[in-house]
């Protein structure tokens, strides 16, 4: 089991107090504020000691590996991968599911390759030491997880049906151990290749990994080639049984059979001396013959307890199938450690697969790989929880091993600017938490501007998300209200739906219509639709523009019966009644009838109320100025003669 | 992994009692024993300006608290001097550039006799509720009538403890079925008390807060709790810091999920210990979840900080420590230790060396091309 890194102290340069202590607060996603802070102990002295030094706060964010420009650029491309998985994995089936799965491991690694090497890139030409390092630090890790995913891809992911690996272990380890190749290439450029020193390191280099042809182009290349024992050795190489080659025609047992009697011959010349005049052509047919003591030899040339495990399979048993691996693992570790080789994380894990314990795998790789980041166990752990190799059954926190990771890497998006929509969609496939973790990432985002608040609204309806949408335009309104832009509150609470508030803002604005007598926010208004019944205040403010517009344009007596009404049905805030009586002037003084005796009653009998009112000394009484009071005896007298009006029109009306 | 850390001299005149970020991690508030509040914004380029700062009260203040920003832009303090407030910022269209805003006083909250020790908004769902505690053994919740002016504010309960707090906390659980709920801590000395942490709920049908439970395991003094956020789980998760950090899981018997509480009955509730460190060596001052509940932070008296998380499988460990470089504990520190002393407040670190194990894999492959072609056998 590997070990748990462990936690090492990490020092703040907090300048602090002589007796205060370091404390610490959450932020948002990653992100916490140490201070030097109080204790009970210190605060008992209750006033201020002298020589006390400022105290400084100190913003510290950590497993932010994913917020650099390479990284965030590995977080964008594999959450397609994951997206078009999610989906397919909701479509397919069978046979045809595996093959996708298999391609999106591949695409998830070729991706996390393609940042392995922007990194490697910025290392070499980072100027910063530190800055290098990091890049460094980050770089190894990946490259791990490279090897870790390949291995697994094989063993859990890429199932072959006969159960045999060989081949694919042979391309993990030709990819992942590149040293000999490049050797090759060396030696193919140098003006004479047999003589370049680590002439035969290449070729036992590439012969580990199978290379057969490689091996042989090298071995033409000696002055000696048309030797013999060369010939010979060519031979060998070239009748070597590929399963690459046969797996289509044969079966196992059939090619085991061919690879054995290829054996045998190669046995065979080695014990009748073929090779005794060229060492280096005899150690190579040992390794062909799978000879123990030779691996053993080669081991540095490996130079990893899975490479010697990969080549000994190699010659000694091609057919070995993935139950068997871990049979042949241990001895090749050992071979390893007893020469002091210590054996890291890595290697743990590594036989981990081998002993097919997933679990710990994914345990081991969540406490040693996911310090920086959790990309790699939520994305791998996604994948091996589709191709059914984990158990489903939920954990005591309430769901599975694969939601757990997956929240995990979500929540670490979250406090970046615009990789926590990222974040949004892994939580859309999370089925236990996912929604309530929107729910926290929404309310906890911050509204910094209407395009934001615009997004995250879109994302809360798309999920039918109803309160939060309603938190939100909540938000926006007060936001927009401090600010003082009346407007822009008024519609994002309507939004909202909220009555107090937009009861309080409508207020507002009649107040300021009252002193100013200039409607604003007019578009609006005019443009509310149903959303006015929200408050029976907003009501009356829109019915009360709509009068002034019925007025503007001459229809008198539209507006007489709409103001009115405004007045009957008690709509108007008390204190406003007398504006609206103002308004009614005007077309009581006209020279045509427009309200008629029935209207004007009712108008007197309104009157009367708020007189009655202003008597009783109530609130509203001392919001009138006394010049306004004394407007209340002159409508009276308007009143009057209006109704004698109208009972004159009336009469006229009745007798003609 | 600690990947970047950045200081900023806060001008306090005195220790700082309490930081807090708002909903949405962009503002800050601190307090402090110079009596004044500082309100801090973060801008474009991620630094931290101050853009309020006020003499709040007549005594140390000891807590400040953001209320949700669909109540505008208020925070609570409480303080030594024995009131606590509540402040609104107020934002005219001339100062919209947001380099200063001031703050007014709505409302000064007089009523207890003593040293007010903690005060938190509840949470949003509940409406504009405030809860102070004082070490006078009353928790007081008030409410605001009305939520467009703040100056208003009502003493709907008294809660009598019996007991000195020291702090409290409520419960954010959103579940519908769940009753509101606070834990409050005490500072009484005396370990013969009983149990130093008090769970009250509120019942509709009493209109009353009931005490539902005492956690007698917590014998000594308690300087902070915490609920973590719930999201629907079955238990709620409550961190204590005292002699040591304890984690604990209170789970509603019986009735969950399926029917609120009837009547007058009292809730009844599973609870027991799910973690108890004492790696801080001596007490626990502060406790703080992640938006998340998934990570723990406590502040103790060896002058460390340490994050908490839980695993899959539900098993709490340490997983980083945070040592600050103030003058009394660099006298402490080995002298091994290096303390990176920038002189400019921006000072992004590389990880310490040694951080990982994987550099002391040697069984490893190399990746760089050139350190590779000098490895070779020529």
């Amino acid at each position: 089991m590997a070990t748990e890194r462990e936690s090492e102290t990490v020092h703040l340069n907090v300048e602090g107090c002589p007796d205060g202590k370091l404390q610490a607060i959450w932020g948002l996603g990653n992100q916490l504020f140490a201070f030097s802070g109080s204790t009970p102990n210190t605060r008992s002295k209750g006033r201020p000691a002298e020589n006390r030094a400022a105290s400084d706060i100190c913003d510290v964010r950590w497993n932010t590996e994913m917020h650099t420009s390479i990284t965030r650029k590995l977080v964008n491309e594999t959450h397609n991968v994951f997206v078009m998985l999610q989906g397919q994995v909701a479509s397919s089936t069978g046979s045809n599911l595996q093959s996708q799965m298999v391609m999106s491991s591949k695409q998830y690694r070729a991706i996390l390759k393609a940042c392995s090497m922007d990194l490697m890139h910025m290392a070499e030409t980072c100027e910063d030491e530190g800055e290098r390092e990091s890049f460094e630090d980050q770089i190894q890790i990946f490259e791990m997880i490279q090897l870790i995913w390949g291995f697994c891809q094989i063993l859990f992911i890429e199932v072959t049906p006969d159960g045999l690996l060989l081949n694919q272990l042979l391309d993990w380890i030709k990819w992942h151990f590149t040293d000999g190749k490049r050797l090759a290439v060396d030696i193919l450029h140098d003006e004479i290749p047999a003589e370049h020193p680590a002439y035969w390191e290449a070729i036992f280099r590439l012969l580990l990994q199978g290379e057969v042809d490689s091996v042989r182009k090298l071995l033409s290349l000696n002055t000696s080639n048309q030797n013999e024992a060369f010939l010979s050795v060519d031979e060998l190489l070239r009748k070597m049984p590929q399963w690459a080659h046969y797996h289509h025609a044969l079966s196992a047992a059939e090619f085991d059979m061919k690879w054995r009697h290829w054996r045998d011959e190669c046995q065979r010349r080695l014990e009748e001396g073929h090779y005794v005049a060229f060492p280096n052509l005899e150690t190579l047919v040992m390794v062909l013959c799978g000879d123990e003591n030779v691996f053993a030899e080669m081991k540095d040339m490996c130079g990893s307890w899975y490479h010697l495990l990969v080549s000994k399979m190699l010659y000694q048993n091609p057919t070995v199938r993935a139950p068997d691996l871990h049979h042949y693992a241990e001895a090749c570790m050992e071979e390893f450690t007893l020469s002091g080789t210590r054996m890291g994380e890595l290697d743990n894990i590594l036989l981990a697969a081998i002993q097919f314990d997933i679990h710990q795998v994914i345990k081991d790789s969540s406490a040693f790989l996911s310090t920086g980041s959790w990309w790699f166990v939520s994305h791998f752990t996604d994948l091996l929880h589709h191709c059914g190799q984990l158990d489903t059954q939920n954990l005591a926190y309430g769901s599975n091993l694969r939601e757990f990771l997956l929240l995990e890497y979500a929540s670490s998006l979250m406090s970046h600017k615009s990789l926590w929509q990222v974040g949004i969609d892994y939580l859309d496939y999370c089925s236990v938490f996912g929604r309530t973790y929107i729910t926290q990432f929404i309310n906890h985002m911050s509204l910094d501007n209407e395009k934001k608040a615009h997004k995250l609204l879109h994302i809360c309806e798309e999920r039918n998300m109803q309160e939060e949408v309603q938190t939100i335009c909540k938000v926006m309104g007060m936001k927009s209200l401090r600010r003082g832009k009346l407007g822009a509150a008024l519609s994002w609470f309507l939004r909202s739906r909220d009555v107090t508030a937009t009861s309080k803002l409508t207020e507002r604005l009649i107040m300021e219509y009252s002193k100013t007598g200039q409607f604003e926010y007019t578009d609006i208004l005019d443009n509310l639709g149903p959303a006015m019944f929200l408050s029976n205040r907003l009501t009356f403010l829109v019915k009360y523009r709509e009068f002034h517009k019925l007025y503007e344009s001459g229809e008198t007596n539209k507006a007489a019966s709409l103001l009115l009404s405004l007045l009957e049905a008690r709509l108007a805030p008390r204190t406003f009644w007398i504006t609206l009586f103002k308004d009614a002037t005007p077309l009581l003084e006209s020279k045509e009838v427009i309200f008629n005796s029935g209207q004007t009653y009712v108008l007197m009998h309104c009157l009367e109320e708020l007189r009655h009112e202003l008597d009783a000394k109530t609130d509203i009484s001392q919001k009138l100025t006394d010049m306004e009071k004394d407007k209340l005896d002159l409508l009276q007298l308007c009143l009057t003669r209006n109704l004698s009006k109208a009972i004159k029109a009336e009469g006229t009306v009745k007798t003609s | 992994m600690f990947s970047a850390s950045k200081t900023f001299p806060t001008a306090h005149e005195d220790l700082i009692h309490d930081v807090k970020y708002d909903f949405h991690g962009k503002r800050m508030a601190s307090c402090s024993s110079d009596h004044s509040v500082k309100i801090w914004d973060c801008d474009e380029e991620d630094q931290w300006n101050c853009t309020a700062a006020w003499k709040a009260h007549s005594g140390s203040v000891w807590r400040v608290t953001w209320c949700h920003p669909e109540f505008g832009q208020v925070i609570a303090t409480c303080s030594f001097d024995r009131t606590a407030a509540i402040w609104e910022e107020l934002l005219g269209e001339q100062s919209r550039e947001g380099k200063q805003s001031h703050w007014v006083r709505r409302t000064s909250l007089v009523d207890s006799r003593t040293s007010v020790t903690d005060v938190k908004f509840a949470p949003r769902h509940l409406g504009l509720l405030l809860a102070t505690c004082s070490a006078d053994c009353v928790v007081r919740i008030y409410e605001a009538h009305d939520v467009m002016n703040l100056s208003q504010w009502s003493l709907q309960h008294e809660i009598q403890c019996g007991l000195s707090c020291s702090c409290l906390a409520w419960n954010p659980s959103m579940f519908r079925f769940h009753l509101p709920m606070i834990a409050v801590g005490s500072d009484d000395p005396s370990s013969t008390a009983g149990g130093k942490v008090h769970i009250y709920e509120y019942s509709d049908a009493n209109r009353k807060w009931r005490k539902v439970e005492i956690i007698s395991m917590v014998t000594d003094s308690v300087h902070d709790l915490a609920f973590a956020p719930n999201f629907g789980k079955p238990y709620h998760t409550l961190a204590v810091a005292s002699k040591d950090l304890s984690l604990f899981s209170i789970k509603p018997i019986g009735n969950l999920g399926k029917e609120p509480v009837s009547g007058g009955a009292i809730s009844k509730f599973d609870m027991h210990r799910i973690a108890e460190f004492t790696e801080h060596d001596s007490k626990v001052w502060r406790v703080s979840w992640n938006v998340f509940g998934t990570v723990l932070c406590s502040s103790g008296d060896d002058g460390c900080v340490r994050l908490w998380k839980a695993n899959y499988m539900g098993s709490w460990k340490c997983i980083e420590v945070m040592r600050g470089n103030g003058k009394k504990s660099e006298q402490q520190l080995e002298p091994k230790t290096t303390v990176v002393t920038a002189s400019n407040n921006q000072n992004i670190r590389s990880p310490p060396p040694g951080i990982m194990n994987i550099k002391r894999n040697s069984g490893w492959p190399s990746f760089s091309t050139n350190a590779d072609k000098g490895k070779l056998y020529y």
